[in-house]
C-alpha cells in the first residue's frame, strides 16, 4: 500500500508540475525543487503515519507485535542498493538527455517498477499467489498504454505511473482485506 | 561412547524440548516480540506457552518485560545473550551429532 501511495504521489506531483502555468515560479529553480521535495516529504510522512496506525490499531492486536533483527549488514545493503540505483538513474537520465532519448528512460523506469513488484511478491508475499495475476495485469496494462500512446513514452509516463501506483495500492488494500477476514483478535483473558 | 552419541547426550535439555525449541528458534530470529505473536506462531495454548516461557526465564535464556501499549497490557519477550549463546551451542551440538 505504501509503494502504491508513493507512485500515485509521484504521478500527482508530475501532473501538478505539468498543469502549472509555464511562467509560474513553481516550475523553475528553487521553488520547483521545493515543491518536489516538499511533496515527497509529505508523501513519506503520510505513508509512515498510515503504516504505523495500521500496525497499532489492526495488526498488533490481532497477530501480535514483532520487531525483526536488522544488523549492520541490512543497513549497508540498503545504502548500497540505494546508491547504485541513484547513480544508475542519474547516468541513464544524462545519457538520454544527451541523445534525446527520454522515452528510453521512461521505459527502463517502468520495467524497474514492474520488476520491483515481482521481487516484492517473491520475497514477501508468497502466501498470496493471486498477486502474480496482478503482476500480469500490470504488464498487460502497460503494454496497452504503449499501444494507446505509440512511441510517446514521455506523454504516457504520467498515466503509466498512475496505473502502476493504483494497481499496487489496490493489491495492498486487497491483502489487508483478506488479512482482516482471516484473523480475529484473541478473546480477552489473563495471560 | 563415540563422539556423535556424546554430542547428543550433551544437548541442552532446556532448549531441546520441542515447545521450547520452537520458542527459542522464533525468538532467535527477532529482536523482540509480544506474547500474542508467539501464541499465534507456535499455536500453543496460553498455559503451555506461559509455562515454557517461565522455564526459559528461569534458565536465564529469555527476558520477559511486562509493559503497556497505550492502556493495553503487553508482555514483551526477547532472548538474552546467554539464550542466544545457548541456542547457537545447541545448533552446533545438533550438527555435530548428525
Amino acid at each position: 500500500m505504501g509503494m502504491g501511495m508513493m507512485f500515485l504521489g509521484f504521478a500527482l506531483l508530475n501532473h501538478l508540475q505539468a498543469v502549472l502555468p509555464k511562467d509560474s515560479m513553481w516550475r523553475h529553480g528553487f521553488a520547483n525543487l521545493l515543491l518536489f521535495f516538499g511533496g515527497v516529504l509529505l508523501m513519506l510522512g503520510l505513508i509512515l503515519w498510515i503504516s504505523k496506525a495500521i500496525k497499532k490499531h489492526i495488526t498488533w492486536p490481532r497477530t501480535g507485535y514483532v520487531a525483526f533483527r536488522r544488523g549492520g549488514k541490512y543497513y549497508w545493503k540498503a545504502i548500497a542498493v540505494a546508491s547504485i540505483g541513484g547513480a544508475g538513474s542519474v547516468c541513464l537520465i544524462v545519457l538520454a538527455m544527451r541523445h534525446d532519448a527520454m522515452s528510453l528512460v521512461g521505459a527502463v523506469y517502468l520495467a524497474m517498477l514492474v520488476g520491483a513488484y515481482a521481487i516484492f511478491i517473491y520475497r514477501f508475499s508468497r502466501e498470496h499467489p493471486w498477486k502474480w495475476l496482478v503482476l500480469l495485469f500490470m504488464v498487460l496494462g502497460l503494454f496497452a498504454m504503449t499501444l494507446i500512446f505509440p512511441g510517446k513514452m514521455v506523454e504516457s509516463w504520467q498515466p503509466a505511473m498512475f496505473f502502476v501506483g493504483l494497481t499496487w495500492l489496490v493489491s495492498g488494500v486487497a491483502t489487508l482485506y483478506l488479512y482482516l477476514r482471516h484473523t480475529q483478535p484473541p478473546a480477552p483473558e489473563a495471560e | 561412547m563415540n563422539e556423535q552419541l556424546r554430542a547428543i547426550s550433551e544437548l541442552d535439555r532446556v532448549i531441546h524440548e520441542p515447545g521450547r525449541l520452537m520458542i527459542v528458534a522464533l525468538l532467535a530470529a527477532v529482536k523482540e516480540c509480544d506474547f500474542l505473536y508467539l501464541l499465534r506462531e507456535t499455536e500453543m495454548n496460553k498455559g503451555n506457552l506461559s509455562s515454557h516461557l517461565a522455564r526459559l526465564e528461569e534458565a536465564g535464556y529469555v527476558e520477559i518485560e511486562k509493559t503497556y501499549r497505550g492502556k493495553v497490557p503487553m508482555t514483551l519477550l526477547r532472548l538474552t545473550r546467554a539464550g542466544r549463546r545457548a541456542f547457537e551451542e545447541y545448533r552446533q551440538g545438533l550438527k555435530a551429532a548428525f
